[in-house]
């Protein structure tokens, strides 16, 4: 059940947003990536989740390389939520949930009772159950996240990819929203990759954390280790002290 | 879902009834005369009005799921203009005696028109509709003048002709106008159920979609290519006939709101409608002279396409 990547470069034309990158996320971990703006972050969770292609390197999930699994299947098994997933037309939170159960449907299938289920459980895990039959367009930043969150997990993932899912959230909701993907972790035992460059709420409930920097793994540790004033200064240029394992500018 | 279907069933049916019952000549049965109108004028012209309604507003939707963007539709976006100036020049250059030549032009250009978006589309995730209204605009724009010029170059030098092409209409409307128009639209609706559940999880995003297993690239091109390819078809034979394609999926989206499976067949029996009724209006409103059908959409269809620019991100 373990997601790898090894060796792993990826660019954008010219400009090299991954090199050289090897990782491999194990089960059972909520799994901070932190880094700068341009880091990296986003495109190695992009390759991860089948986004792009690698342009050397390999990835595997389960001892398999990404190439040898069908895509719907390994999207079964991995879920991402891309920083924009905005519908292009107005829809309800059911409708935006179900739509993550495609991958287990086949060529002309309607969404039936068990993907029903599975879309009202995810939004019930989310606290969002009662936004079920609202509009997004008619929702806060905070309550549309939870269900984007719950379109992820309706496709009952073993590895779940989230791109900034804290950011243009308020700090009532930030705190929310990582207890959420703690629990989420402690009660299913899966995987969590969350990018953010919130550097203490990254380390606030993670068990790991892997610093990106120019499209490299600067630091692959416990949040114990990255959230020290020496390291942070060295990595992110970020005068610091640490005050009850929270940063606070010096 | 059947609900829907069936309300729009009864309404298509409804129109087709009043289509072929009112117009300059009373129709009664056991008149000879009478009779020639219905089978050879009338009938295929309400028929074909319903098919060519299905096709654009089939086209439109189909446009606005790939382009994530309401405002799509294919006159709007240039491509039913590409359609008339190849169709245009064909004709006008007297090659419209060979059968298939100018829906075959008429496709190329349509398809010509769709690269031209769809070189736009490619550079952004999000195509903006400011780019997007800029881009048709110039198109259509640059295919009129294509329409003008080939027809003052012409011998026939027929502006009438010309007239035709840019603002549609279903006059002279013959049974192999409906047969080509219906067959390549019931290929184009099977192909795109195929790929109804791809196409739909574009509304997220391309990334979104490639992260759940969607063959995006496979999808766009054949839901681009088959909505050029029917609407080059429609072009053929009705001329441009626009905002059918932008009002019929809208229309339906108030009243239902829901995804790309659910829109394809409902567009398609409210486009049916759309212009079968429409036609109709143009017929009878002042008598014994017939409105262009294109002017009477465009009527319908701007304030329409007002208030969703107003409210478009």
């Amino acid at each position: 059940m373990t997601l790898a990547l090894n060796g792993v470069s990826y660019s954008y034309g010219e400009k090299e947003a991954l090199a050289n990158v090897t990782v491999a996320f194990e089960p059972n971990q909520l799994i901070a990536l932190a880094g700068a703006n341009g880091s990296g972050k986003s495109t190695l969770l992009k390759i991860a989740a089948r986004v792009h292609q690698p342009s050397s390197g390999m990835v595997s999930y389960e001892g398999r390389a990404l190439r040898e699994w069908p895509a719907k299947e390994y999207a079964r098994s991995v879920g991402y939520l891309p920083q924009e997933a905005e519908p292009a037309f107005p829809m309800r939170a059911i409708e935006v949930v179900l739509s993550g159960r495609a991958p287990f449907l086949s060529r002309f299938a309607w969404e039936g009772e068990s993907d029903i289920a599975a879309a009202k459980h995810a939004l019930e895990i989310c606290d969002a159950a009662h936004l079920v039959d609202r509009y997004l367009d008619e929702m806060s930043g905070g309550e549309r996240k939870r269900v984007f969150l719950a379109r992820v997990l309706a496709g009952t993932p073993r590895v779940i990819l989230l791109d900034e899912p804290l950011a243009a959230l308020d700090i009532a909701h930030v705190q929310q929203f990582s207890r959420l993907l703690r629990e989420i972790v402690d009660r299913t035992r899966c995987t969590v990759v969350f990018a953010s460059h919130d550097l203490n709420w990254a380390a606030a409930y993670s068990d790991r954390m892997i610093v990106m920097r120019d499209g490299k793994v600067a630091l692959d540790s416990t949040p114990a280790e990255v959230m020290r004033a020496e390291v942070v200064g060295e990595l992110f240029g970020f005068e610091a002290r640490v005050a009850d394992g929270w940063l606070v500018p010096r | 879902m059947k609900k829907a279907t069936l309300i729009l069933l009864i309404l298509l049916l409804a129109s087709i009834a009043l289509g072929i019952a009112l117009g300059s000549t009373s129709i009664t049965w056991g008149d000879e005369t009478a009779r020639t109108i219905l089978f050879r004028i009338r009938l295929p012209r309400v028929i074909l009005a319903a098919v060519v309604g299905a096709t654009l507003a089939v086209a439109g939707v189909t446009f606005q799921t790939l382009l994530r963007n309401p405002l799509a539709d294919p006159f709007i976006l240039g491509v039913s203009g590409g359609a008339a100036a190849g169709a245009a020049a064909a004709t006008a250059f007297g090659l419209a005696a060979h059968r298939g030549v100018v829906p075959a032009i008429a496709f190329i250009g349509a398809c010509a028109a769709t690269l031209a978006v769809f070189a736009l589309a490619q550079r952004r995730e999000h195509l903006d509709p400011t780019r997007l209204l800029l881009s048709g605009l110039v198109l259509n724009a640059f295919f009129s003048a294509i329409i003008l010029i080939s027809f003052s170059m012409s011998s026939a030098n027929d502006v009438t002709a010309a007239l035709r092409w840019m603002m549609g209409t279903f006059f002279g409307a013959s049974w192999n106008d409906v047969v080509l128009v219906a067959v390549l639209l019931l290929i184009a609706l099977v192909v795109l159920a195929f790929i109804a559940n791809d196409l739909r999880m574009l509304a997220f995003g391309e990334d979104d979609a490639r992260s759940r297993g969607v063959d995006v690239e496979r999808v766009k091109w054949i839901g681009f290519g088959v909505a050029s390819i029917i609407t080059g078809a429609a072009v053929a034979v009705s001329g441009i006939i626009g905002f059918v394609g932008l009002l019929v999926p809208h229309l339906i989206r108030l009243v239902w709101r829901r995804d790309f499976r659910f829109l394809l067949p409902l567009c398609a029996l409210g486009g049916a409608s759309l212009l079968v009724l429409s036609d109709l209006l143009s017929r009878i409103v002042i008598p014994s002279t017939e409105l262009p059908i294109g002017a009477f959409t465009a009527l319908l269809g701007v304030p329409f396409f007002l208030s969703l620019l107003r409210r478009s991100r």
